[in-house]
């Protein structure tokens, strides 16, 4: 299952997708959640802290800045680049926060 | 004035924005107000249920001839600023004016021509003849660079959850990004309903709240039923608070 959950600002996907995830996750499936949002806010509410979301930000940051390598495969970016939240629920951080438009 | 609000989706920046403007607009102030959100917002808080707004032309931007300096785009030499809003732009209630840019729509269109032009155009805007009120997408994309950088006050809109907080802080941290276009940065709290929720937002940001708009009922309704606040619920407790906001900022409006 590749699910993505799209809509309005405010209207309930973050908290949708990390309900999804950890659903799933109780179920026995392994989860990978993704927040592919240019304000990453899905550790909140899958429930990993403030801190942990920011510190998942900053890697990705560092990535577009060249301090980090990109990773090769998608296993090694999950373990490089993700953490584990409640449930065993996969978590990584896919958008950068201030992304300079075109132009 | 050239505001611009600010924070994470759904915080309430288009109802607050839009009842600002009306607000200011019926205090026989010329306003101007924007939207560079590629989804609809705006114009329902102004009290625009259809929104009539002509395109704005692919060629109000061109592309710079070989052999000449500067960026590769750059506004129509023909093409006055001032007369560009008044063209593009339609009358919302008060006497609003209301510009936005190419919204996202079923036809496959390129957006990027008009949205360049709408950006231009707003930079070149001559200071004094507008109040500029700006709703900007949520999220941290456009905030304090190109898309937000004609604004010189910024009110960042904060719920009381730890979603609208985190975005809160980034945009706080992002609020000297652009030292060529300094700003003044300050919080609304929004949707407040609990005695300490104001407290946490500024803690929480460690910014000014300079407004404090309750949860409303009433706002909610409007929203359902597509009507502006200010149409729907004048005496709202949330349209009232918007009223205080407005004061607030009294100083820095353009008659």
């Amino acid at each position: 299952m590749k699910l993505a959950v799209v809509g309005k600002g405010g209207s309930g996907k973050t908290t949708t997708s990390s309900v999804i995830a950890r659903t799933l996750a109780r179920g026995g499936m392994a989860v990978v959640a993704l927040d592919c949002d240019s304000n990453p806010n899905l550790g909140i509410s899958l429930g990993v802290g403030d801190e942990e979301t920011e510190r998942l930000v900053s890697m990705r940051q560092a990535l577009d800045e060249g301090e980090e390598a990109h990773a090769p495969t998608w296993d090694t970016l999950l373990s490089r680049y993700g953490s584990d939240g409640p449930d065993g629920v996969r978590l990584a951080v896919v958008s950068r926060i201030d992304n300079p438009e075109p132009g | 004035m050239r505001l611009a609000f600010v924070g994470k989706g759904g915080a309430g920046k288009s109802a607050i924005a839009g009842t600002f403007a009306r607000i200011l607009a019926r205090e026989d102030h010329k306003v101007l107000a924007i939207d560079s959100d590629p989804l609809p917002g705006l114009a329902f808080s102004l009290g625009l249920a259809i929104d009539r707004s002509p395109p704005i032309p692919d060629d109000a931007v061109i592309e710079r001839k070989a052999g000449e300096e500067g960026p590769r785009w750059r506004l129509n030499p023909d093409i006055d600023p001032f007369e560009a809003v008044e063209q593009w732009s339609v009358e919302a209630p008060d006497g609003v004016r209301f510009l936005q840019f190419g919204k996202i729509t079923i036809e496959p269109r390129d957006l990027w021509r008009p949205q360049m032009a709408f950006r231009f155009v707003i930079n070149k805007l001559p200071a004094g003849r507008w109040n500029v009120i700006g709703d900007l997408p949520g999220g941290t994309r456009q905030a304090f660079t190109g898309w937000g950088s004609w604004a010189n006050t910024v009110l960042i809109v904060v719920e009381p959850t730890a979603k609208s907080l985190l975005s809160g802080r980034r945009l706080a941290r992002m609020a000297d990004i652009d030292p060529e276009n300094p700003k003044r940065v300050m919080v609304v709290a929004s949707k407040v309903r609990e005695p300490d929720d104001v407290e946490m937002i500024a803690k929480g940001t460690g910014l000014e709240v300079i407004a404090t708009v309750p949860w409303d009922e009433e706002l909610a309704e409007a929203e359902r039923q597509q009507l502006a606040p200010i149409d729907f619920a004048p005496a709202s407790p949330a349209v009232r608070a918007v009223e205080s906001l407005v004061e607030r900022l009294s100083e820095e409006r353009v008659a």
